[in-house]
Order: structure tokens, then C-alpha cells, then sequence
């Protein structure tokens, strides 16, 4: 008797207890993305005019006609893509080598996870040390295996700077990349991989139809949080390079900040950094619907 | 069964407890309170020798009267940034600001600034006394030279043409007055030397984007007779004149170490300190490293000059470093307080004493301080025979695009044209926005 | 090997500029500037805003994981929390700036704690749910059917069971909290409130990179993370992965 009764009222307190339960963390979340959101939707909006602010479409306009800003999209998109495929082509060869050796794993896992860890304005500043023409560690390495050294001036030529902040970038976070592929092998059981021996599949067939399948989630969710990131990357090129030399490393996020703080021209920045949402969203839409449909699937 | 795992289950957790919410009790009050207790005024500096000595003088003067300085030091660019930010947002968190000149006509005309007039009234004074520098008091009013007092200077930095003076007496070079003996006695110098086994550049100079660039390449543009705005405000980098300055800084940059394009002052600086580079712009703020043993391989090898001519004679750049008071301020008279002892004679010839250059000219004349620092005549000159960058309050757009366009151009991305044409047409796009 | 490198950099920056000491330079970042404080600032903000995002962070989790809301509301929810991480950090950074002004406590510590804290939900949440998932339901009813309270089963029955995710979420969002960087920058004003890669980047002059002190600050930075990472690697990896593969 008394456990009937429990349950019965039981599920119209669980739905208050459930909403009980979200609703602080849902009033921190939105107090402190909503009011942001809507505030910048008001100032991108917005420009200023002898007689006060008025409602434009002005600041999106500008962002046409801007070089600087579709020069900033140009090196964001090529910095993610060119660091995206290294991380993941190199983070998934190490997975896959690695995964065989079960030896010294504990040692591998902790040294492959600093990198990752370590804050990204101390990154920044070591590199820039490191990546000195005249005293970095770097060229002196290069330079004591007999190569010239004059012209690798890194931070100074455009091309190289690029290159340098990428290598950066591949260099901090390859890392996670293979640690989670490598758990994502891991945790793959056996039988698929026997009943494929049984079969009589090589060794790039057993890959190709039962290893990456079954990896496809964890694929997935690396290319998504990686590239999320990628597209919104700050600390380590403020720190490296500032955007310079010219302009060459200088990503949207980068010149939004500029925008902001420097020219104070809030409006501005507010409108390019809808632009990179709306875009980060619609990359990431992708991301999710292969997730899905392939969660469907498995 | 399931009795049995929730006692298992049970008793650790319960004392966990109360310990937790202590300390997150604890933790939320202390990071909620603020240090309200000592009476202080807030000052914003810049960090590096600029920012020394005022640290110094804060440090003396709350030693003096029990007013606690705090100091915020921030670099350069985030400097700027900050204390726009404050003045923008009203915040008031500083009753002191460190401003370099160039940032002086967007605060003043956006009023972001006190009115420091009134103030020297009620402190029995009409205007700033005359033993500071013309120049440097010009900076600091709206508009330039004849409007309202904001600001009162403190770092008298003018450009100086540095050299060193024992390759120029070996290799017989007369002291550079014009910029194309500059050119050929750099050459001279770093192909002899590199002959005898010295590794020795001709020159070095700062070409990182921004406020580097700009700095190092002005002066060379007024001496080829460049001019930034025509008599109607238009820009008119590229026009002639302009594009034969950037020419010849891109000569000179063949004879400049390697990676130039994107050295700030602290390249520059070990340059010269290590004896790989003969010549430069730089500040006087530098001038003391050169003595000193523990930073400097060419002690006594430097000497200082007035910037070489061209077309024009030369003219160096002033760069002063001011204090105002934000409008904001909720301590302005406590600040005031301050900036008067801080820029009063005593005061400045002690920070003088530790390397700052003076902007009052009784210091520049006084006699023991010129044998500490013989080249204070040859500041004084510079000082005097200065002028400053465009006074527009838009100064921060144009010289962000126009240092990425001269950096383009040292970086070999653009021809020196194609630099100046499209500089000229950003900072076109800038004006008009106003 | 790179990570030698620098590990051996820090320890003795060996530069021709510097001849004194190495000791010298954290003596110098220490206690004559204000590392320390930057120290405990950063410490201090850290575990405050991991403790919080942690507990509210949990609790949605579980109402997540463990409930179907009307409207699917569930399923959404998670969705946009995870959307949260797209913002680039800068479109917030003014209006929250302008938000902690009216409310006057820019330049506090509590507004970096609230603001990290904001950051670390979405994770804390999303990881949470996964390890929830995975928890058999039996476990509760049983603990409700002995008298326990809803409230009572999740802390006694169910926490102990996804301690090592929820360590390993813990870690990651004090890393985060510890690493922050711009919202740092913008929101702290004077010494009172700034972290340490604030005060690190405040020494990246335009004049003089003090290499000395930051290399001496820098140490310090990440002996904390490499301390943490040593112990905890096996469950952050498992954590991590978790989070991934259950998606």
C-alpha cells in the first residue's frame, strides 16, 4: 500500500524536483550568455550619428567592404583547417601506433596531457622565446645542424609567422586529439575484430569497415570541439605575434578584440562577431547532424 | 541486499559536509572584499623605463605623506586599452593616468579628461610655471599648444640619432648629419667589419606594425618632405616625397639585421648593447643601459645626436609621456596633489637622477646632471627642435594601418608604392568614418 | 622532447643578459612584484568557480540524465549548453564588463568566480550527464524504496559511484579557471584582482620582455597543472574519452 502510493504522486514531484534541480544552473548560464547576446545585437545594430545612436544595418555593411576583416576570415580559416588536419592525421597515427603498446602508458598519457594544460599566454610567451631568430632555441637547434638560419626570421616574415603560430597550435593540442581517439580504440571490443580475423579481411579492410565505424563518434566529437576552438583561437596569438607582422596572423577574434578595445568601436565588433557565430554554428550543425545520424545508426 | 549497499554507501560522505560549505563561505568573502582601508589614489602606468621612475616617485611620496600610490603597470598597447575602456565605461578605477602623447587628443576630445586649470588655481598658481619645455607643455592641451590644460608632462623623451663613435672614428666617417650619409657610412661599416670577422650590421630599427613602425619611420619621412595630411586634412602619404622615404627605409633595412620587420624596441636595444648594430633612432630612456656593465658591451663606444636631414632638416619626434587626471577620478584633488609634487623641480631632477629625461629646463642645464649625462644638451636641442605626430584623435586607426602597411612593405609583401597607395586609402577610409 | 626543453628553460634561463642567479628572478617576480598575489588570485578564483560550476553543474546533470522534461526539453537543453561554447569569448567580454561595472564589482575577484563559473557549467554538465547515463537506475530505486529522499539517493548512492568522472571534470575546470585569459584582461583593472597569465602578459613590454620573471612566473604556472596531471591522468583520459564516445 504505502509503495503504491509513493510512486503515484512520485512523478508529478519528480518533474518539480527535475526543474528544482536545472534551474540554478540554467539562471547562471542565461544571465551571463542571454543579457551578453542581447546586448550585442543591440550595439551591432547601432551606429552613432551627430544625433545619437540610430538603428542601421552599417556596421554589417562595413564588414563587406572592410579588407582587413575578410583578410582576418581568410587566415582564421586557413590557421583551423591547416591545424585541424595535422592534429587529427597526426593524433590519430600516434592513437593508432600507440594503441598496440600497453607498456609505459601511464608515462605517455601524462606526458602527452601538458601540453594541453598548460595556460595558453605561457605557451605564447615560450614560443616567442623559443622561436627568436637571434636567441631562441629554435634556430639555435636549426643552426647547430648546419642549417642557415638568416633568412627563418619567424615572426618577422608573413608566411613563416603563419606557419610558426600553426605549428604552435598543432604542437598544444595533438594531444587531446589522441588521447581521446586512443580511448575511443580502447574501448572498441574485441568481437568485431574477431569475427573480421574469421572473415579473412586484411588489415585495411578490418580498419575501414570495423575500426573507423566504430570510431566514428569519437571522430566526431574531436573534430567539433577542435574546430570550435580553432575558429575562436586568442591567447596564444596575442601573446606570439599580435596579429603581425602586417596583418599575417591576425585572426577574427583578433581584430575583434581590436575593434573593441583599441578603436572602441564596440558596434563593430559586436557585428563581426555575429558573423563568426552564425558561421561556427552552421559548421558545427554539420558536425552534429553526422553525429546523430550516426549514434541512429550504431 | 540493498540495505546492506547503502550503509556501505552512507557514512562517508555526511562528514564531508560541513567542511565544504565553510570554506566556500570563507572564499566567497574573501573574494568580495576590496581594500578599503588606507587612504590612496590609484595611478596607471606604463610598464618598462617609462613607468620606472614615476613607480620610484610613488614610492617616495607615500613615504613622505602616508598616501598609498597604487600602481596598475600595464604594457603599451594594453595601457591604452584599459584606460579607454575606464573612460569609456566611467568606471573611475584610476585617478592617475600615464598617457603617451600621441593618445592625448582622443581622451581630451572625447573630455575624458580633468581640467587641470582650475585646480593650479586653487593651488595659488595660473598656469604651469615656465622652466618646463614649450614643446612638451604644448602636448598637453586641447587643441595643441593653445587650448585648455589637461595633462602635465613627465617623461621628456625626444628622439636621438645614436651612433657608435669609435667605428665611425676607425673607418674615418664624419658624424651623420644627412640621412644619405647614414646610408653609405652604413654600408661602409658593416662591409669592413664583416671583412675583418665582426659581425656587424650598419643599422637596426624597430618595423614591428603599430606604434614601432610608425615611430622609426616618421622622422625620416618629414626629413624627405613628407607630410601626413595636406592643408585640407586629406592624407597625403603617398605622395612623392612619402614614397622616396619608404624607399629609403627600405634601403636601410638591407643593412639592418636580418628580421627587422618585426623588432620592437628590445631588439633594437640588444643590438646596440651586444655592438652588432652602428646605428639607430632610439630614445634617451635607453641612454643609461649603454653604461652599465652588466647590460653593455660597448661601454663608452655610444654616442648621441640630433636626427639627420634629408631634404628637410631633421626633426626629431617627440614622445612625451603625460599625467592627467580622469574627469572620473573620485580622489581628483588628492591625485592633483600628486602630479603637482611629481612634476615640481626637486622632484623631477631625483627622477632624472634615476634615468628619467627630465621636462623642465633647469634640469636639462643643471650642471651635475650633465656630467652624469653628457648627452642632455643634444636632448634639450632635440626637445626643442621636435614636433609631434599628427594631433587628430583618430591617431590610434591611422597609425594601426598605417604600421601594418610599412610593415607589409619591410616584410617584402608590398612594393613601397603599392604600401603607400593602399596606407593612403585606409587612412582615407578613417577620416571619413569621423 | 620539447616539453623537456622548456621544463629545463624555466629552470635555468640561460641568456646573456641575465648574469646573476637564476634564483634571483623568482625572488624578484615574488616578492618584490606581485606574483604572489597574482598566485593566490588565480588560485583562489579557481577552485571557487570550480566548486560552484561543479555543484549546480551536477544537479542539472542528474535532472537531465535522469528525467524526461515536457517538450523535450531535455534533449534541447543540452543541445544549447553545449552551443554556449561556441561564443567567441570576445562578443561577451564587453557587455559582461559593462554588467560587473553596474554592479560594482569589476576588478573583484567574485566576478571572475562568476564568470568561470559560467564558463565551466556547459562542460560540467555535459560530461556529468554522460557519466549519469551510464549509472543503472536500480541503484536509486532501491535507495528510495529504503526511505531516502530523491536528494538523498543522489549524494549517497549514486555520487560515490561517478566519483572518478566527476574528479576528473573537477580537474579539467580548474585547469580552465587557471589558464583564463581574456576575460582576466578585461575585467580586473588593478593588482587586487589579476590572475597570473594576466601578470604574465603584463610583462610582454614593448621595451623589455622581462624574460627573467615571466620564465620564473611561468614555472609556477604550470607546476600546479603538472602536479594535477600526474595524478589524475588515468581518470581525466577515461573521463574525457567517456564524454566523447557516449556522446
Amino acid at each position: 500500500m504505502q509503495k503504491l502510493t509513493r510512486s503515484f504522486n512520485a512523478s508529478r514531484r519528480d518533474l518539480l524536483f527535475a526543474t528544482l534541480l536545472v534551474t540554478p544552473a540554467l539562471a547562471v548560464l542565461v544571465s551571463l550568455s542571454i543579457y551578453p547576446l542581447l546586448y550585442s545585437i543591440q550595439i551591432a545594430l547601432q551606429t552613432d550619428g551627430p544625433a545619437g545612436p540610430t538603428w542601421s544595418f552599417a556596421n554589417f555593411s562595413r564588414l563587406a567592404g572592410d579588407n582587413f576583416f575578410l583578410a582576418a576570415m581568410a587566415h582564421t580559416f586557413i590557421y583551423s583547417a591547416v591545424a585541424l588536419t595535422f592534429e587529427f592525421v597526426l593524433g590519430f597515427a600516434l592513437a593508432l601506433i600507440l594503441n598496440s603498446t600497453i607498456r609505459g602508458q601511464r608515462v605517455f598519457r601524462a606526458a602527452f596531457l601538458i601540453p594541453m594544460m598548460i595556460p595558453p599566454v605561457v605557451v605564447g610567451v615560450v614560443w616567442r622565446l623559443m622561436l627568436n631568430p637571434n636567441f631562441g632555441a629554435v634556430n639555435g637547434v636549426l643552426r647547430q645542424l648546419g642549417i642557415n638560419t638568416e633568412q627563418l626570421t619567424w615572426t618577422a616574415s608573413p608566411r613563416l609567422a603563419l606557419a610558426a603560430v600553426i605549428a604552435v597550435d598543432v604542437w598544444q593540442w595533438t594531444p587531446f586529439v589522441f588521447l581521446v581517439l586512443l580511448a575511443g580504440l580502447q574501448a572498441i571490443p574485441q568481437e568485431p575484430y574477431e569475427a573480421a580475423r574469421v572473415d579473412g579481411s586484411n588489415a585495411w579492410q578490418t580498419f575501414r569497415h570495423v575500426t573507423l565505424p566504430l570510431l566514428k563518434p569519437a571522430i566526431l566529437i574531436v573534430l567539433l570541439l577542435r574546430t570550435m576552438d580553432l575558429l575562436r583561437v586568442f591567447d596564444q596569438i596575442f601573446i606570439l605575434t599580435e596579429g603581425g607582422p602586417g596583418f599575417a596572423t591576425e585572426t577574427v577574434s583578433l581584430y575583434i578584440y581590436r575593434a573593441a578595445f583599441r578603436f572602441s568601436d564596440f558596434g563593430y565588433a559586436a557585428a563581426m562577431s555575429f558573423v563568426l557565430l552564425i558561421i561556427t554554428n552552421l559548421i558545427s550543425a554539420i558536425y552534429i547532424r553526422l553525429l546523430q545520424s550516426r549514434e541512429g545508426v550504431a | 541486499m540493498n540495505g546492506h549497499v547503502h550503509t556501505l554507501l552512507c557514512p562517508n560522505n555526511m562528514n564531508l559536509t560541513k567542511p565544504i560549505v565553510i570554506i566556500a563561505v570563507l572564499l566567497l568573502l574573501i573574494s568580495g572584499c576590496r581594500n578599503n582601508s588606507k587612504r590612496q589614489i590609484r595611478l596607471a602606468v606604463n610598464v618598462g623605463v617609462e613607468g620606472e621612475a614615476l613607480k620610484q616617485a610613488a614610492l617616495d611620496y607615500e613615504a613622505q605623506t602616508g598616501i598609498h600610490v597604487n600602481i596598475a603597470a600595464f604594457p603599451y598597447a594594453n595601457l591604452f586599452e584599459k584606460e579607454q575602456l575606464d573612460f569609456n565605461a566611467r568606471t573611475g578605477a584610476y585617478d592617475l593616468v600615464m598617457l603617451d602623447d600621441p593618445w592625448f587628443p582622443r581622451f581630451a576630445a572625447k573630455q575624458f579628461l580633468a581640467d587641470l586649470t582650475p585646480l593650479l588655481q586653487k593651488r595659488g598658481q595660473n598656469q604651469p610655471d615656465s622652466d618646463f619645455v614649450a614643446n612638451s607643455i604644448a602636448l598637453c592641451r586641447h587643441p595643441y599648444q593653445t587650448g585648455t590644460l589637461f595633462a602635465l608632462p613627465y617623461v621628456g623623451n625626444s628622439q636621438l640619432f645614436f651612433y657608435r663613435k669609435d667605428l665611425f672614428e676607425k673607418h674615418k666617417l664624419p658624424e651623420p648629419s644627412k640621412w644619405d650619409d647614414v646610408l653609405s657610412s652604413a654600408k661602409k661599416i658593416q662591409e669592413a667589419e664583416n671583412a675583418a670577422g665582426n659581425k656587424i650590421y650598419g643599422y637596426v630599427m624597430r618595423a614591428a606594425q603599430g606604434n614601432a613602425a610608425v615611430a622609426d619611420f616618421m622622422p625620416i619621412f618629414w626629413a624627405f618632405g613628407g607630410e601626413m595630411f595636406d592643408s585640407n586634412g586629406r592624407p597625403t602619404v603617398n605622395s612623392r616625397e612619402g614614397v622616396e622615404a619608404l624607399k629609403f627605409m627600405l634601403e636601410l633595412g638591407k643593412v639592418s639585421p636580418p628580421g627587422y620587420a618585426s623588432f620592437n624596441a628590445d631588439e633594437v636595444g640588444a643590438h646596440l648593447l651586444q655592438g652588432t648594430a652602428a646605428m639607430s633612432i632610439n630614445w634617451p630612456a635607453w641612454i643609461s643601459p649603454f653604461d652599465d656593465p652588466a647590460k653593455s658591451k660597448v661601454i663608452g663606444k655610444m654616442a648621441f645626436t640630433v636626427l639627420p636631414g634629408a631634404q628637410k632638416p631633421g626633426q626629431a619626434e617627440i614622445g612625451n609621456w603625460l599625467i592627467a587626471i580622469p574627469k572620473d577620478s573620485k580622489n581628483v584633488d588628492a591625485a592633483m596633489d600628486f602630479l603637482i609634487w611629481a612634476t615640481s623641480a626637486e622632484q623631477m631632477r631625483l627622477s632624472a637622477q634615476r634615468g628619467n629625461p627630465p621636462t623642465r629646463i633647469s634640469i636639462f642645464k643643471d650642471a651635475e646632471l650633465i656630467s652624469k649625462y653628457p648627452a642632455y644638451p643634444a636632448q634639450l636641442h632635440s626637445l626643442e627642435t621636435s614636433r609631434p605626430r599628427p594631433r587628430t584623435a583618430q591617431w590610434n586607426e591611422i597609425e594601426n594601418a598605417f604600421g601594418i602597411f610599412l610593415s607589409k612593405a619591410n616584410s617584402g609583401e608590398l612594393t613601397a608604392e603599392d604600401a603607400m597607395n593602399q596606407a593612403n586609402a585606409e587612412i582615407d577610409k578613417i577620416i571619413q568614418r569621423q | 622532447m620539447s616539453l623537456k626543453r622548456e621544463v629545463d628553460q624555466f629552470a635555468n634561463p640561460p641568456r646573456w643578459l641575465f648574469f646573476s642567479p637564476t634564483l634571483e628572478h623568482y625572488y624578484e617576480a615574488f616578492v618584490i612584484q606581485s606574483f604572489v598575489q597574482y598566485l593566490i588570485t588565480s588560485a583562489i578564483v579557481a577552485v571557487a568557480s570550480t566548486a560552484c560550476a561543479l555543484v549546480l553543474g551536477t544537479l542539472a546533470a542528474y535532472s537531465l540524465a535522469r528525467f524526461e522534461l515536457p517538450w523535450n526539453l531535455d534533449r534541447k537543453l543540452s543541445l544549447w549548453i553545449l552551443s554556449t561554447r561556441m561564443f567567441p569569448a570576445i562578443v561577451t567580454a564587453v557587455p559582461l564588463f559593462l554588467m560587473m561595472r553596474d554592479l560594482r564589482l569589476l576588478d573583484t575577484r567574485l566576478s571572475l568566480i562568476i564568470v568561470y563559473t559560467g564558463f565551466n557549467l556547459p562542460f560540467v554538465v555535459w560530461m556529468m550527464r554522460g557519466f549519469f547515463v551510464e549509472v543503472p537506475r536500480d541503484l536509486e530505486e532501491a535507495a528510495l524504496v529504503d526511505g531516502d529522499s530523491r536528494l538523498g539517493a543522489l549524494w549517497r548512492v549514486v555520487l560515490p559511484l561517478v566519483a572518478p568522472g566527476l574528479a576528473a571534470t573537477a580537474v579539467f575546470c580548474l585547469i580552465v579557471s587557471w589558464n583564463e585569459f581574456l576575460f582576466a584582461l578585461v575585467l580586473t583593472q588593478t593588482d587586487q584582482a589579476m590572475t597570473l597569465p594576466v601578470g604574465i602578459a603584463g610583462r610582454v613590454t614593448q621595451y623589455e620582455i622581462k624574460w627573467g620573471i615571466m620564465s620564473a612566473a611561468g614555472a609556477v604556472a604550470i607546476i600546479p597543472i603538472l602536479a594535477f596531471a600526474l595524478v589524475v591522468q588515468k581518470y581525466l583520459v577515461r573521463g574525457l574519452s567517456l564524454g566523447a564516445v557516449k556522446g
